[in-house]
């Protein structure tokens, strides 16, 4: 069978060509976009007074991004198997260490950054990959033991909770959920028992209600979210200017440069809202062929997952199959609260937002997946990994 | 390949993972609903709710601006700027669009505009509001102060504000704007339309710091105002204004007007009122000052009538300059005429010169009231001017049918009738253009208008001649003289009538002439009210100021002597004061 499949999926090229079209092809869109979304602010900030600001830092963080991919693709999947508790380790770490005033910097009442010379890491980024690495680790090595709920469920839930609680006191409810989504995804790919996992979702639910109602600030978003219009210059502000961009855009779009939004209307036009500026410039057809790439690749990483079981290579099938649910919740995350479906996170769009501890782990992370691929081929072709 | 099924439930039967295809399936397709209701969502709001939202963009981005024509300017008959407009700067904030500000940046920008910081406040308040005005009209160098603060939702619009070089010299005449740009009083009010001119309009789409992004409509242009080229003289304004408030100031009197004529073409050529207001500074508000007394006010004009009735009978043959009066006092009905220094007897022309009631009433006596009335009535008593002004008023002359006998009398020497000043100047046209009575003119003319034949060329000619008489020696206005010119005029003292009686202590002192008087070209007429320096009379407390104005006017409209060398002026104080009645 594996010798059949081997010549059935005989590979052409050492790796997965069509997914680093899509890839090169987002982070295309990217600058482009970020260029377009960012330059009335880059041009009216005294600090920055330079239309090309965020361009020219877009490139230099797709740059480093570039380099770690490349550095990341040299490392084996056994290497990351192997130091799989390590890197999750040092993702608690420095969540810990984001916390302590002086390491850690408020930005907007949240305490997200630790301050790296040109970067300002955001350690909450590099929990999203540790996780994936972590749990797919955890789910290969307790794998007969998923059933159980003492021996097989407890340990991870354990190290979640840890997780959770220190996401929470940045706070960033995004990238919890975003965490969150990631393992359970893996536990229940992994084959967890259905029952704790039905449990465990019940819980998870009433959690985020009791995190939600108990916090004012977490209130206010989801109220404004609810119905952006009640207050439109107050707590639905950013909503309603996005849910705008939309309208604007209709089915083609305005065209590149003609949103109004981006000109200081709408705030965080080139992070976490670049969706609706995009919207806005190309329409409904531009977000199909934006949300199509996504799907392409949330495809591809399944599929590579699926190819990786087949050769039982079960660690390296969870690690992709993670990045998929990764990439693929963190847009739908990230669109849906563009367009007013989710309350606002503070989550960006992988691979098209201004930012570059997320643009430098979404790389990271698509090198991983990437090498997961060549491995499978080298495999198949008979070589060794 | 090993192969698990969902139903494998056997602890000890899962050395490996259970990665079944169902449950890669059904993440997957959470994951593809999940993103299926994305689309739904783009859909519903980039198809279905685009016309809601681009109308909630719409009201956030579309703007219409009014693009200001600019207003018309005021200018003398010389093209000498009377009011012009400059650019001033008005400072307005949306609270809707602002964010929260640094306390420190909200004290520096009340202290700016010199707003109390809970005037500010008040101001700001309201966050739905998109436009309140923070303080109009300051100056372009203030405003760049205010926005070099950088608070956004605040921005600066030009405006136009109003200046007056003449300033207090014809403040009631040119009148003034209000803080809207609109004319409130004088020609600035009467001439709105002309001077307004049209605003333009254009559709924009603006960012959210202010900037026009593009134009969404066809720009509708502004149309200017016309200029508005006045038959004033700035010279002989200013120089009349002068004159009538040293005459003021002298005589401790309450008010006075003045009003110069062409006495050929009925333009206009200075009118001005004391007290007086900078229209500049538009602080003064006291109704007292921003009365245009010589066209709204009316009053009794006394001896100044006196050449009507004279002229009329002149011109029906029924008189000569050299009949003489029996100048006795006498009795009709239960009131009596008199002189206060009687005569027995005196020719028309000493009439008027001594200004005699006596023969001016007996002259007027032989006309019936019907037509007494309508020569008053030609010469435009009791009728308006109509010459433009905001408030004119026509003065009160009753119809005939009610006159008393006595009335009649009364009538010719300017009790029992109302007038204004610009009135009384303008019917003195008869006897400057030969008999024909001018309309005024506001205006420059090229060309005179039409006039109203009254009286014959040659009474004309007969009433500048007795007029004359007037200023000689033995004359009541020898104070009116100008050297080098002969001047003819008619003096005048009214009693001021107050509540129903007319006060000993309370008069209006007069003064209307013309020169050079063989061929007419300037008309002065002077109303001092309420002088309350001793003197009352008209010839000494308007003549001076008559005289003043009349000479500076004639020199500058360049009019050739008429008497270089036989007319000496009388030394001021061996004029002997000839004081008439009224």
């Amino acid at each position: 069978m594996i010798g059949n499949s081997a010549r059935r999926y005989a590979p052409i090229t050492p790796f997965d060509e069509a997914l680093g079209w899509a890839i090169a092809l987002l982070l295309s869109i990217s600058l482009v976009m970020v260029y377009s979304a960012s330059i009335a602010y880059a041009e009216a900030d005294a600090a920055t007074q330079n239309r090309y600001f965020y361009l020219i830092r877009h490139m230099i963080f797709m740059g480093i991004g570039l380099t770690g991919a490349y550095a990341v693709f040299q490392f084996p999947t056994a290497f990351w198997q192997k130091y799989a508790g390590k890197v999750f380790i040092i993702g608690v770490v420095l969540l810990v260490l984001v916390l302590i005033p002086g390491i850690g910097r408020v930005v907007n009442g949240a305490r997200r950054w630790i301050g790296l010379f040109v970067i300002n890491l955001q350690p909450s980024e590099v929990m999203k990959l540790a996780t994936v690495l972590y749990v797919a680790d955890y789910t290969v090595r307790k794998s007969h033991k998923l059933h159980s709920l003492k021996e097989g469920f407890a340990p991870v839930f354990g190290a979640m909770v840890v997780v959770a609680f220190l996401l929470l006191r940045e706070p960033d409810f995004g990238a919890l959920m975003v965490v969150m989504s990631i393992a359970m995804g893996l536990l229940f790919l992994g084959g967890i028992n259905m029952r704790i996992f039905t449990g465990l979702a019940a819980m998870a639910v009433v959690a985020v209600a009791t995190l939600i109602i108990t916090s004012p600030y977490r209130l206010k978003r989801v109220l404004g979210f609810l119905d952006p219009w009640d207050d439109p210059y107050g707590k639905g502000y950013q909503l309603s200017h996005s849910l705008i961009a939309f309208g604007r855009g209709e089915w083609f779009g305005v065209g590149l440069g003609g949103s109004v939004e981006k000109l200081f209307y709408l705030p965080e036009a080139h992070t976490d809202f670049i969706m609706a500026v995009i919207a806005e410039e190309f329409g409904f057809a531009g977000l199909l062929v934006v949300l199509g790439l996504y799907a392409w690749i949330v495809r591809r990483a399944f599929h590579i997952g699926v190819e990786s079981k087949k050769l039982e290579r079960y660690y390296q099938a969870l690690v992709a199959q993670g990045i998929g649910i990764w990439l693929g919740i963190q847009t739908f995350f990230n669109i849906g609260v563009n367009m007013g479906l989710l309350p606002t996170k503070g989550l960006t769009l992988p691979l098209m937002s201004f930012g570059g501890s997320a643009m430098l782990l979404n790389m990271a992370a698509l090198a991983i997946l990437l090498r997961v691929d060549w491995e499978n081929r080298r495999i198949m072709r008979g070589y060794k990994v | 390949m090993r192969v698990y099924s969902m139903n494998t439930r056997s602890p000890k039967a899962s050395p490996a993972l259970r990665m079944t295809p169902g449950r890669v399936r059904l993440v997957l397709l959470a994951l593809a609903l999940l993103f299926l209701a994305l689309i739904g969502r783009a859909l519903y709001l980039q198809v279905a709710q685009q016309d809601f939202l681009q109308n909630q963009g719409e009201a956030r981005f579309r703007r219409a601006l009014v693009l200001e024509a600019n207003r018309g300017v005021i200018t003398d008959r010389n093209g000498e700027p009377l009011a012009i407009s400059s650019p001033v700067q008005t400072i307005w904030a949306s609270p809707a669009s602002m964010e929260p500000v640094p306390p420190a940046k909200l004290r520096e920008l009340a202290r700016l505009l010199e707003l109390g910081p809970a005037e500010l406040d008040a101001k700001l308040s309201d966050r739905k509001r998109e436009f309140v005005y923070l303080k109009r009209q300051i100056s372009p160098e203030l405003a760049d102060k205010v926005m070099a603060l950088g608070i956004p939702g605040i921005a600066k619009q030009q405006e136009f504000r109003r200046f007056y070089p003449a300033g207090e010299s014809m403040a009631q005449l040119i009148g003034f704007t209000g803080v809207d740009g609109r004319g409130q009083e004088g020609l600035e009010l009467a001439r709105e339309k002309m001077l307004a001119g049209k605003n333009g309009r254009r559709v924009v789409l603006k960012d959210r710091r202010g900037h026009i992004i593009e134009d969404v409509a066809a720009i509708e242009y502004p149309k200017d105002g016309q200029t508005l080229n006045l038959a004033i003289d700035q010279r002989i304004q200013y120089l009349a204004y002068r004159e009538l408030a040293a005459a003021v100031e002298v005589n401790k009197a309450k008010a006075g007007s003045i009003v110069v004529l062409d006495g050929k073409s009925g333009e206009l050529l200075a009118l001005a009122n004391v007290p007086s207001f900078n229209p500049n500074s538009r602080k003064e508000l006291d109704p007292e000052r921003r009365r245009n007394r010589a066209v709204i006010d009316m009053f009794e004009p006394g001896s100044t009538m006196k050449p009507f009735p004279i002229a009329m009978a002149l011109n029906a043959g029924k008189v000569n300059p050299n009949m003489v009066f029996d100048t006795n006092p006498y009795s009709i009905g239960p009131a009596r005429v008199r002189d206060s220094h009687p005569k027995p007897a005196m020719t028309l022309t000493e009439v008027i010169q001594k200004s005699s009631n006596v023969g001016a009433s007996k002259v007027a006596l032989l006309f019936s009231p019907e037509q007494m009335w309508t020569f008053y009535d030609e010469v435009g008593f009791g009728r308006s001017v109509h010459a433009g002004f905001p408030g004119e008023i026509a003065g009160r002359l009753r119809h005939w049918q009610s006159w008393r006998p006595i009335e009649q009398a009364t009538m010719s020497f300017g009790y029992g009738v109302s007038v204004s000043l610009l009135q009384l100047a303008r019917a003195y046209t008869i006897f400057t253009n030969n008999g024909s009575l001018l309309p005024v003119s506001l205006t420059r003319l090229s060309s005179p208008l039409p006039a109203k034949p009254i009286i014959s060329p040659d009474a004309a000619r007969q009433m500048r001649e007795m007029l004359m008489t007037v200023t000689q020696a033995g004359g009541t206005g020898t104070r009116a003289q100008v050297l080098g010119y002969n001047v003819g005029g008619k003096s005048g003292t009214a009693r001021k009538l107050v509540n129903g009686g007319y006060q000993a202590d309370k008069h209006r002192g007069l003064f209307i002439g013309f020169a050079p008087a063989t061929n007419p070209r300037l008309i002065v007429a002077v109303m001092i009210d309420e002088p309350g320096a001793g003197s009352y009379y008209g010839g000494s407390v308007a003549g001076p100021a008559f005289s003043n104005t009349m000479a500076g006017a004639l020199r500058i409209m360049g009019v050739e002597p008429d008497a270089p060398s036989n007319n000496s002026l009388l030394p001021v104080n061996q004029v002997p004061e000839i004081r008439e009645d009224t």
